[in-house]
């Protein structure tokens, strides 16, 4: 069944079963990913995949289902779902399908020549990254990941008050893990490379990156745990970002969930911290024109020097607090309901690059990789203890890796703690950026 | 779900260029889930997931293509341009489809989408009211109520044809507890291979009790110190630990290709006498159980460490190639999109003859890890990291104060050696894993043990 006609049905549908109003979200992702062992194919995945979903207000409730089958029975799965879970809900706010911003900032976030490009032309590319990462050094063992994954995805919401908005965007990730051994040390490093403009990727430069990244690792030595000055590499900055994001959200906020509650226009931060939204930043892939309501989304933004200028509102949690939402309601895919996140959200980058950040530290830790975010956070009260990689600075120079490290500290702190801004930025494919920053101090404790 | 000759046409469609194996995986997934905060029901979603994955195998390539078009062109157009990949190779033959009935092990007594939204609600309402009582610096609960029905049809060209319904139940429970500028959280989320019944039946006050109680006690915790401590890690899901720290290692998704610590060591001693290590995918009803995998196999209890000794991996069909081995009944996939590969069900240490008391009452100096976090490994290095929930400082054989903020990182291998202790009181955690084939229902278990040495990694300097 043809997409349009599907999504018009349904709509009438839903009317005509006592909706007051509703809503149609669909989406379609085709994507191709490969992957490489030892120059050969190891798995190859081609895809073509979507669905949609339906809101609706029913008895002055707003109800939710999806469907990955577009078929007939799933129309009548979808409305009865709606119905159910609208009755089920204890909420009744009055909150509305969207009539439409008046403005939307047009930008591309599509590239067509992407597509044209042929897969024999992609896998050849990552074959010859391989082969140059494999070549680079006697001490590359394997390695562990080797990928290209490409997608495109389209979206469009439709809804009864005669909004309809949509949205198509591409982009293309490599991402490698190299193995490398010394004597019996035996080291990982990932790399991941994200673009639209596949004739920007440079075989040699992308090899010797992922190379580098992990022969970099060899040859960890220990050191004295204790509080150290810290320079947070760009990537693991923007992981840190992404994970803290929740902090900013004005329902998090409302729901005693966030220690930002009541703090706009106070300092939150160090003078030195400049937080920015940027729907149409040009080195992030995400971003679009419209949020998961259907508000224009614009440049802002969030902490200015230190300040909190605004919590990132949807229309709900704006309604509540009597100002307008900033645009930020956010819809993981069809299959969520809405929540609150930001489209491309960085921190602005500063004036020294990271060897001059390094070069002013006497004694402290550069470090180059977080992990286990998901679970040694806690956005709640802000603390965290985390796995790190890293390397031990001293005298202005990078002398050795550290072995296995936990840093430890509360964002709040971090945030207040933050003394210089780097001046490279960085930004993950999920649009969280970042320089390199040089934080006063953290907890770190070494194996 | 689909016509047995359609599946026939795709599987012969999927070999026309060389392929010596194709299979198709047919997913019809209904799922809901219900959300309380600040006392309300507020959110409410039900879906229906549908879609086919097709997957052929030519040598040691895996080809892997996913759609949600049902009709026949579309499948068959899919399972072509799939096919397009494989240059040369030996076509392999179809055998003609068995149907094969799976008895299943894990009784379903209430199917979760024949109760209405309303006496869900209910018990999310219960739940939040007793962690709400529980204490007054309880300032919010979020209750999430999951539930799935999850309908799979499984066929490859070995003659392979076979059906399951996967039922999952759960309710996830996370209390704060604020006092003046502090703020903390506990969480406790038990899961079951089971229907409605298991949601009814809960014990309620133990899990919303303990969900708030961590919650409290996180409060007013001094720091957690860090440095290389003895760490006494509690029974049921302080089982991720051995999770992270060598259940990953024995995938072989890793082994395979000797992305592992624990490749090529069958045999080796490996841990010490007390441990042995098991997954098992039959136990009843428990949250990572299965009839079949995702590969139509059934799936069995695999001892991966025996007394110490490494006596075995998880495999899947793919990896089984590379490894020249048969698959064990663990190759699992979040989805139709996902690629399966093999991953853990059910993993858990064997119970040992300690008790818990004597382990406490045995540890001078160390770390008492009550709730486990989460964590994360490199399978390759086999270096692990994860969080605890709830933790104290056990001086002279007693727990003492509660701490916070502790992590705690290592390397499998290593940490697998310094196991000393292993206490009788086996229970299994119900969690979520992440992999390459998406996210998961796993069980973690172990009863409580002891490791001699660990890095703990706080705030507190040493």
């Amino acid at each position: 069944m043809n997409i349009a006609e599907y999504q018009e049905k349904l709509l009438d549908k839903a009317i005509e079963a006592g909706f007051k109003e509703a809503e149609v979200y669909f989406e379609r992702k085709n994507s191709f990913k490969c992957m490489l062992y030892e120059g050969q194919i190891d798995s190859y995945e081609t895809s073509e995949d979507g669905g949609l979903s339906l809101r609706g207000l029913h008895n002055g409730k707003m109800g939710y289902a999806y469907t990955e089958k577009l078929d007939d029975v799933s129309m009548s799965f979808l409305i009865d779902s709606v119905k159910a879970n609208a009755d089920v809900l204890d909420e009744n706010e009055g909150i509305d399908i969207f009539e439409g911003s008046n403005e939307y900032t047009p930008y591309e976030f599509y590239n067509e020549e992407l597509e044209t490009i042929g897969i024999p032309e992609k896998i050849e590319l990552l074959r010859l990254i391989e082969q140059k990462v494999r070549a680079y050094d006697s001490r590359i063992v394997t390695l562990d990941y080797c990928f290209l994954q490409e997608y495109s995805t389209e979206r469009s919401l439709a809804n009864s008050k005669n909004l309809s908005l949509s949205h198509k965007e591409n982009g293309l990730v490599i991402f490698l893990s190299t193995v490398v051994k010394e004597g019996e040390e035996l080291k990982t490093g990932g790399y991941l490379k994200m673009t639209r403009d596949f004739h920007a990727l440079n075989a040699d430069e992308i090899a010797r990156a992922a190379a580098e990244e992990a022969l970099a690792n060899l040859g960890e030595k220990s050191i004295p745990s204790g509080k150290y000055p810290i320079i947070l590499r760009s990537d693991a900055t923007a992981s840190l970002l992404s994970t803290f994001m929740p902090i900013l959200s004005a329902e998090n906020a409302q729901k005693d969930q966030s220690l930002l509650k009541g703090k706009v226009g106070q300092k939150v931060a160090s003078d030195t911290l400049t937080l920015l939204n940027a729907p149409f930043h040009p080195d992030a892939l995400s971003g679009a024109s419209f949020d998961g309501e259907g508000v224009a989304t614009k440049e802002q933004a969030i902490i200015s020097n230190g300040t909190l200028q605004t919590l990132l509102h949807n229309r709900k949690t704006a309604k509540k607090e009597g100002c307008e939402t900033s645009g930020h309601a956010h819809k993981d895919s069809y299959k969520g309901t809405l929540s609150i996140a930001p489209q491309n959200l960085y921190i602005s980058p500063g004036k020294r690059s990271q060897e001059e950040l390094i070069a002013s530290v006497s004694e402290g830790v550069l470090i180059s990789e977080l992990s286990g975010l998901h679970s040694g956070t806690n956005t709640v009260s802000g603390d965290f203890s985390v796995a790190a990689k890293g390397f031990h600075i001293q005298d202005g120079k990078i002398v050795s890796p550290v072995k296995q490290m936990t840093i430890a500290g509360n964002f709040f702190e971090f945030l207040n703690d933050i003394e210089e801004s780097g001046s490279e930025l960085y930004f993950l494919p999920a649009g969280y950026g970042s320089p390199s920053l040089l934080v006063k101090e953290l907890s770190v404790t070494v194996e | 779900m689909i016509k047995q000759s359609v599946i026939e046409n795709v599987l012969e469609a999927a070999l026309s260029t060389g392929g010596d194996f194709s299979e198709v995986f047919i997913e019809d997934k209904f799922a809901n889930e219900l959300t309380l905060q600040s006392g309300k029901i507020e959110q409410s979603i039900s879906g229906r997931d549908f879609g086919i994955g097709i997957r052929i195998f030519s040598g040691l390539q895996s080809i892997y293509t996913y759609t949600n078009d049902f009709s026949e062109e579309g499948l068959l157009a899919a399972a072509k341009r799939a096919a397009l990949a494989i240059k040369g190779g030996t076509t392999g033959t179809i055998q003609p489809l068995k149907k094969e009935i799976i008895t299943p092990i894990h009784n379903i007594i209430i199917l979760p989408n024949s109760v209405e939204h309303a006496r869900k609600a209910t018990i999310m309402r219960q739940a939040n009211d007793i962690a709400r009582n529980y204490d007054e610096r309880i300032s919010q609960v979020k209750v999430r109520y999951l539930d799935e029905e999850q309908h799979v049809l499984i066929a490859n060209s070995e003659g392979k044809f076979v059906e399951d319904t996967r039922i999952h139940s759960r309710l996830a429970l996370q209390a704060t507890a604020s006092e003046g500028k502090e703020m903390q959280t506990g969480f406790y989320g038990p899961g079951a291979h089971a229907g409605f019944e298991f949601i009814e039946n809960l014990n309620l006050e133990h899990y919303a009790g303990e969900a708030a109680r961590i919650a409290v006690t996180m409060l007013h915790a001094d720091e957690c110190p860090s440095g290389k401590f003895p760490v006494i890690i509690d029974n049921e899901f302080g089982g991720v630990i051995f999770h992270e720290a060598c259940g990953h290692g024995l995938e072989a998704t890793a082994v395979a290709k000797n992305n592992s610590v624990f490749a090529n060591r069958i045999g080796e001693k490996v841990a010490p006498d007390i441990v042995t290590y098991i997954d098992d995918g039959t136990l009843p009803n428990e949250w990572g159980s299965l009839n079949i995998d995702d590969e139509g196999e059934k799936t069995r209890k695999n001892i991966l460490i025996e007394n110490g000794i490494l006596k075995g991996y998880m495999i899947d069909k793919f990896n089984a190639r590379r490894m020249n081995a048969e698959p064990t009944g663990s190759s699992r996939r979040q989805s139709y999109r996902f690629n399966p590969t093999s991953r853990m069900t059910n993993t858990y240490i064997a119970p040992g003859t300690s008790t818990p008391e004597e382990i406490i009452a045995a540890t001078e100096y160390g770390i008492y890890a009550k709730y486990m976090g989460g964590g994360q490994v490199n399978p390759s290095t086999g270096d692990y990291n994860f969080a605890v929930m709830e933790a104290y400082i056990v001086k002279d054989g007693k727990i003492d104060r509660p701490v916070r903020g502790a992590t705690l990182i290592g390397n499998g291998a290593k940490t697998l050696q310094l196991v000393d202790r292993v206490s009788n009181n086996l229970a299994h955690g119900a969690g979520m894993c992440g992999s390459i084939s998406g996210s998961l229902p796993v069980n973690v278990g172990q009863p409580m043990i002891r490791v001699s040495e660990m890095t703990v990694g706080g705030t507190k300097g040493e």
